[in-house]
């Protein structure tokens, strides 16, 4: 059937590689399809990615819907503003992040075996599992700001139910959610992939040392605090930053864990 | 690239690799020549696929030199896009299918046939649909044989390929890698314990032992490299005297010896002194030379 396409293939290959290679050779491809061909290999089973997260916020947003009207319910009215800022409480909207931190991890413990085996770079591997986790934070982004609009415009869903208006989300304008949402998932995407990567290069003894150091840092850190009185300050820098500036400030742990996560990876090793 | 290189598929130097104290891979030096079916043969621990996995740059090496079609194949996309490493505990993500593992595998294996991967998928039986953590292990090593042999990799390794595959499935194993590989000349290097399985496929032969190179050697000359003697012991004692002695058995009056290297004379000479004499087979020869060597 593809008959004529190999032909093609051959001549091209005859034409670009005859000079350095002779047998059953295969032609280079170039750097950009190799690390596209990485986030594809991430996707070729859509549930990961895209099928399981999105049944989790259907669940998550069935349950909101039952719970909302049962305190509607009770209390005689979601319609009320207090009602309105009573449903920000809920974390229903972070559902999906619980099981994406997991996929963070499994992208690198699963993926890279899976890769090196079908002979791809530990460069090219990161730089693909990179881009995926960027592309799919942004349709993420995207998806959930469009959706936290909706339910302002339909009222809650002509229900008076908010999933999408909780917590910092919904507050400030959809730019602000578009920034806050993609950098969450950018984090949990890059934290689950960082610590998933600092097993495969060290092991058990990364582990321990990693998660003893991040530890120390946050005790250290909240003592630090402490003994200098300071979280009044604290308290002031964080309300002074706002909910965009607070977002803003994630990207950086987010960049530390995809940095160090490509450094650590150069040198790692599948298990066996 | 000059002319020399362009026959030499992967040429190794004092290659050596530690595991802290460790020493899996001992100074090993070697080459593999480009189109030929290569057995690496070994005991479980010898390093066989340490030294596979320093081959495709999964591993790095403590010392010395590696050259995979000319270059060190570590991090090297021209390189690594050419092999194919059909690793008998290969990863696949948890709620990976066979076909996913079919969709993907073209991307990154550009001599990929579809239709001899479907075909091979019908030989050994495989549900497409069945997610891969549910297979057993003859079906999870099918799913590997299908990506090596489809593949058409220019150099091709498979690491105990056929773990759990029942003598049927091997022999369509060993039948189609054959068949591809007359059409499709290729490098092909088979790790296994199998050894007369694999005995009539293998070109070369290289067995490790203990992190070192035991044997390397074109199969057809090793085996007729060595003989059985069995006759009475005294006449099989005279015979093998000052012999090279691979392995000697006996019971009672009788003697079993295995020696290397007998001439048509010299066999002539045995049958008329009454002994019976018989070949080796690769397997025979690999065990005795490699039970020899961890005795002494």
């Amino acid at each position: 059937m593809s008959a004529p396409h190999r032909l093609w293939e051959c001549t091209l290959m005859t034409l670009i590689d005859a000079p350095t290679d002779t047998v059953a050779s295969v032609h280079s491809r170039t750097a950009w399809t190799r690390v596209w061909n990485v986030a594809r290999l991430h996707l070729v089973d859509r549930r990961t990615y895209i099928g399981i997260p999105w049944l989790i916020v259907g669940i998550a947003f069935v349950i909101t819907v039952f719970i909302a009207q049962i305190i509607g319910f009770t209390t005689g009215g979601l319609g009320t503003a207090d009602a309105i800022e009573g449903q920000r409480y809920s974390w229903a909207v972070l559902s999906p992040q619980w099981y994406l931190i997991v996929v963070g991890v499994q992208a690198i413990s699963f993926g890279f075996p899976l890769a090196l085996g079908f002979g791809v770079t530990r460069r090219d591997f990161y730089l693909g599992t990179a881009l995926m986790f960027v592309l799919i934070a942004a349709v993420n982004a995207i998806a959930f700001t469009v959706l936290t609009q909706l339910e302002q415009v339909t009222n809650g869903w002509w229900l008076d139910s908010y999933m999408f208006n909780a917590l910092w989300f919904g507050l400030n304008g959809w730019p602000v959610d578009l920034l806050s949402f993609f950098v969450v998932q950018l984090l949990v995407f890059f934290v689950g992939a960082f610590i998933a990567t600092i097993y495969m290069r060290w092991r058990m003894l990364g582990m321990v040392i990693f998660w003893s150091a991040l530890a120390l840092t946050i005790v250290g850190t909240v003592m630090l605090i402490t003994f200098t009185s300071s979280w009044p300050a604290v308290g002031t820098w964080i309300s002074a930053q706002g909910i965009a500036g607070i977002f803003a400030w994630l990207f950086v742990p987010a960049f530390l864990a995809a940095g160090g996560g490509f450094l650590a990876l150069r040198r790692a090793t599948p298990k066996n | 690239m000059n002319l020399t290189d362009t026959n030499t598929a992967v040429r190794v130097d004092g290659l050596t690799k530690k595991f802290g104290s460790f020493t899996a891979i001992d100074d090993v030096s070697f080459t593999i020549e480009r189109n030929k079916i290569y057995g690496l043969l070994g005991r479980n621990g010898a390093g066989k696929t340490t030294l596979m996995q320093l081959l495709t740059g999964q591993q790095f090496a403590t010392r010395g030199t590696l050259e995979v079609f000319g270059a060190s194949p570590v991090e090297n996309a021209r390189v690594l896009q050419q092999i194919c490493f059909i690793k008998e505990s290969q990863k696949y993500p948890d709620s990976f299918r066979i076909e996913h593992v079919l969709a993907s595998a073209p991307w990154f294996f550009a001599n990929w046939d579809a239709d001899f991967a479907q075909r091979l998928a019908v030989d050994f039986r495989l549900p497409l649909t069945r997610a891969i953590k549910k297979l057993s292990r003859g079906q999870l090593s099918a799913v590997g044989v299908i990506v090596g042999l489809a593949s058409r990799a220019p150099l091709t390794y498979f690491d105990e390929p056929y773990l759990g595959l029942d003598a049927v499935a091997r022999q369509i194993f060993y039948d189609r890698l054959l068949e591809d590989y007359v059409e499709h000349p290729r490098t092909v290097v088979l790790s296994t314990h199998l050894i007369d399985e694999v005995s009539n496929l293998l070109e070369h032969v290289l067995v490790i032992d203990d992190g070192r190179i035991l044997m390397d050697q074109d199969a057809e000359a090793l085996r007729g490299s060595a003989s059985n003697v069995v006759g009475k012991k005294t006449d099989v004692d005279f015979f093998v005297a000052g012999r090279d002695i691979i392995s000697r058995d006996g019971l009672g009056g009788l003697a079993s010896v295995t020696v290397a290297g007998l001439s048509e004379a010299e066999r002539a000479g045995a049958r008329a002194a009454g002994l019976e004499l018989s070949p080796v087979s690769l397997q025979q020869l690999i065990v005795a030379r490699t039970t020899s060597t961890s005795a002494g």
